[in-house]
């Protein structure tokens, strides 16, 4: 038996590449695609409810859900995939809520249209501050990444232009109260329907298995041939690219932005938490963790209300997962091989 | 001439106060390698000691130095065995302890938060709102106070480390920890003396910010970052270097003030990091050298 034949194949290769797609088969049983495809279809025939009764607070909920899954998936391509933790990601959801926001409020154009646009703006902005910041990794990059949310944070403070600490309010669309909600509703959960296919996509393509190797060992990554620096700034401008679009279309929801909506540690934490709580790198952990971090602050802020027992409880939810449960819901479920078929979507 | 000499004085007034702040840091990264991100929210911490005994007893912060220095050393202490003691032998150590003190941070400030609200507070002993004025300059005297006596409590903690036995324990583990749990010393025991030593020096800290700042507990996201530059650009766990940092940086964020605008002053410090990023691409902490 040779390894290579004339002709260039090879029965080694045949054998590995019939044992690779024998594990694909299988892991493709395990999966089950018709679940996250189902609960897309519920969510987008869910405001047909409103023809029976007042749901704009179930409306409400769901949409507040899809934003962050729509940022949290954006944060797991670098924090989870990379292995990169920024804490300064709200700084890209600032920048695509003023950018499209001031663009809405001059020219009156839906945020709605502006969303990928004020997305393809982040990713450049990531990927200018990526070539800078993903020099270093580990604590040097965290750091990094709060000393930039309080540099924006200051610009924006002082920047007249935009308002200034005071902010910008934005007109509210004309709709009865009943479907006011409803075209950012369809626009979060298609984001956030999008975010999750990419976050698969991205998974299971070479990019994504680049970037799970230099995760490991940047090093050993590196000298297997993976253009690191690339990857990573990528990464980084991909995950720029949700967060933006979900900060754009937040705006308009408001209607009114301001620095201390956008750029409070709060915002960028709920990303990180929700990723660490579901698991990161992995593709329903966002999705998993939003759900359970919305429906926990909706619970702390209805029967205690004030914001600093809700910091206070963000702080010991996240403590604890970091302590008991480091690789998340579906992380430790998955390891322990207990995680329901519905809840796989790798 | 007699501008740039006030403004000098003020920014040196007021590094000695960030000395205090950062070297507790520093400490704590040289013999444990952690990023202690919730030094700040335990500075906080004794800044309410602070402002509690005045409050309601009078009594002088300076005096309640210690007490706050205490009871934030016996909460370092709790934290320790609470949270990173156990972490010690997980892989991703200086990820972890990264997100775990940014944890901490967050529930030292809601518990803050929730207890005392969120207003600005601040200390008022006579001569916090004093000044001493030499010819055309004055010197704010809280500011004066607190520089002198942050001085002396960083010139005790050299001189501990340089002199006690336990000091030279302390030294050799932020050297190298596995060469001095050979020579026999006991690291984890070192390890939590000084995390306790640390804290402790947060809250003495905490007791010089209470008059010299005006506080709230969400005010430590604001100094995360500028700690953060001084012990950075000082070198990691280098005491002296985040002292020297800490003049060299108010210095200038003090002339920055002045001559371009008060917005301005704070942005020094964070600028200071992205310029260490710039010129160390290694990383602030020694971290693997990358490849490109």
């Amino acid at each position: 038996m040779s390894l290579t034949t004339l002709d260039g194949t090879s029965d080694v290769l045949d054998a590995r590449k019939t044992y690779n797609a024998a594990l694909a088969k299988r892991a493709d049983r395990t999966r089950a695609t018709w679940f996250p495809l189902l609960l897309l279809a519920l969510l987008l025939a869910f405001p047909a409810m409103q023809f029976l009764g007042n749901y704009n607070y179930a409306i409400h909920l769901i949409l507040f859900t899809a934003s962050y899954v729509v940022m949290a998936s954006g944060w797991n391509i670098l924090g989870g995939f990379a292995g990169y933790i920024s804490l300064g990601h709200n700084v890209f959801f600032a920048i695509g809520g003023y950018f499209a926001g001031m663009i809405f409020a001059r020219l009156g154009i839906s945020t709605i249209i502006l969303a990928p646009f004020a997305g393809l703006l982040c990713a450049v902005v990531g990927y200018g501050i990526g070539q800078i910041t993903l020099k270093v990794r580990g604590p040097s990059f965290i750091i990094s990444s709060l000393a930039l949310v309080m540099i924006v944070r200051i610009l924006f403070d002082h920047w007249e232009f935009v308002g200034g600490s005071g902010g910008l309010a934005l007109p509210a669309n004309d709709l009865p109260v009943r479907w006011a909600k409803l075209p950012y509703y369809y626009a979060f959960v298609v984001m956030a329907a999008f975010a999750v296919w990419a976050s698969y996509k991205i998974k299971h393509s070479k990019f994504g298995l680049g970037l799970r190797a230099l995760s490991k060992d940047e090093i050993k990554a590196e000298s297997a041939g993976i253009d690191t620096r690339r990857y990573k700034t990528l990464a980084f401008a991909i995950s720029a690219f949700f967060v933006g679009m979900a900060g754009a279309v937040w705006g308009e929801y408001l209607t009114y932005i301001r620095p201390n909506i956008f750029l409070i540690i709060l915002v960028s934490v709920n990303m990180v938490l929700i990723c660490i709580l579901g698991g990161k790198g992995t593709v329903a952990g966002p999705v998993v963790g939003a759900i359970l971090i919305v429906t926990f602050n909706e619970f702390f802020v209805a029967t205690l209300g004030a914001s600093e027992i809700n910091i206070l409880a963000t702080g010991l939810v996240m403590a604890s997962v970091l302590i008991f449960f480091p690789l998340g819901i579906v992380g430790t479920l998955a390891k322990s091989g207990r995680l329901p078929r519905i809840l796989n979507w790798d | 001439m007699a501008d740039a000499l006030q403004i000098l004085i003020l920014g040196l007034a007021l590094g000695g106060v960030f000395a205090l702040m950062g070297s507790g840091l520093s400490l704590v990264f040289g013999v444990m390698r952690i990023v202690n991100l919730a030094h700040p929210a335990l500075i906080i911490g004794g800044a309410y000691v602070a402002y509690w005994g005045f409050k309601l007893w009078g009594i002088d912060p300076l005096v309640m130095l210690p007490v706050a220095a205490l009871i934030l050393a016996i909460t370092g202490i709790v934290l320790y065995k609470l949270v990173f003691e156990r972490e010690a032998r997980s892989a991703k150590y200086s990820e972890m302890t990264v997100l775990l003190t940014f944890a901490t941070a967050m529930i030292v400030e809601g518990a803050i938060g929730t207890a005392f609200t969120n207003t600005q507070r601040v200390t008022s002993p006579d001569y916090a709102t004093d000044a001493i004025f030499i010819g055309d300059i004055f010197i704010p005297t809280g500011q004066l106070y607190a520089g002198i006596v942050s001085l002396a409590i960083i010139g005790a903690l050299a001189l501990f480390l340089k002199y006690s036995r336990f000091g030279y324990a302390i030294r050799a583990t932020t050297q190298n920890r596995d060469a001095a749990e050979l020579l026999g010393v006991n690291v984890n025991l070192v390890g939590m003396v000084s995390f306790a030593i640390g804290i402790a020096l947060a809250g003495a800290a905490g007791a010089l910010v209470s008059f010299v700042f005006s506080f709230f507990p969400a005010k430590h996201w604001e100094w995360i970052a500028v700690l953060m530059s001084l012990v950075v650009l000082g070198g990691m766990g280098s005491i002296l270097g985040t002292v020297v940092a800490a003049f060299f940086l108010s210095v200038i964020a003090a002339f920055v003030g002045a001559w371009i605008g008060s917005t301005w002053s704070t942005m020094t410090f964070f600028l200071a990091l992205f310029i260490v990023l710039l010129v160390r691409p290694q990383g602030f902490f020694g971290e693997k050298p990358e490849l490109s």
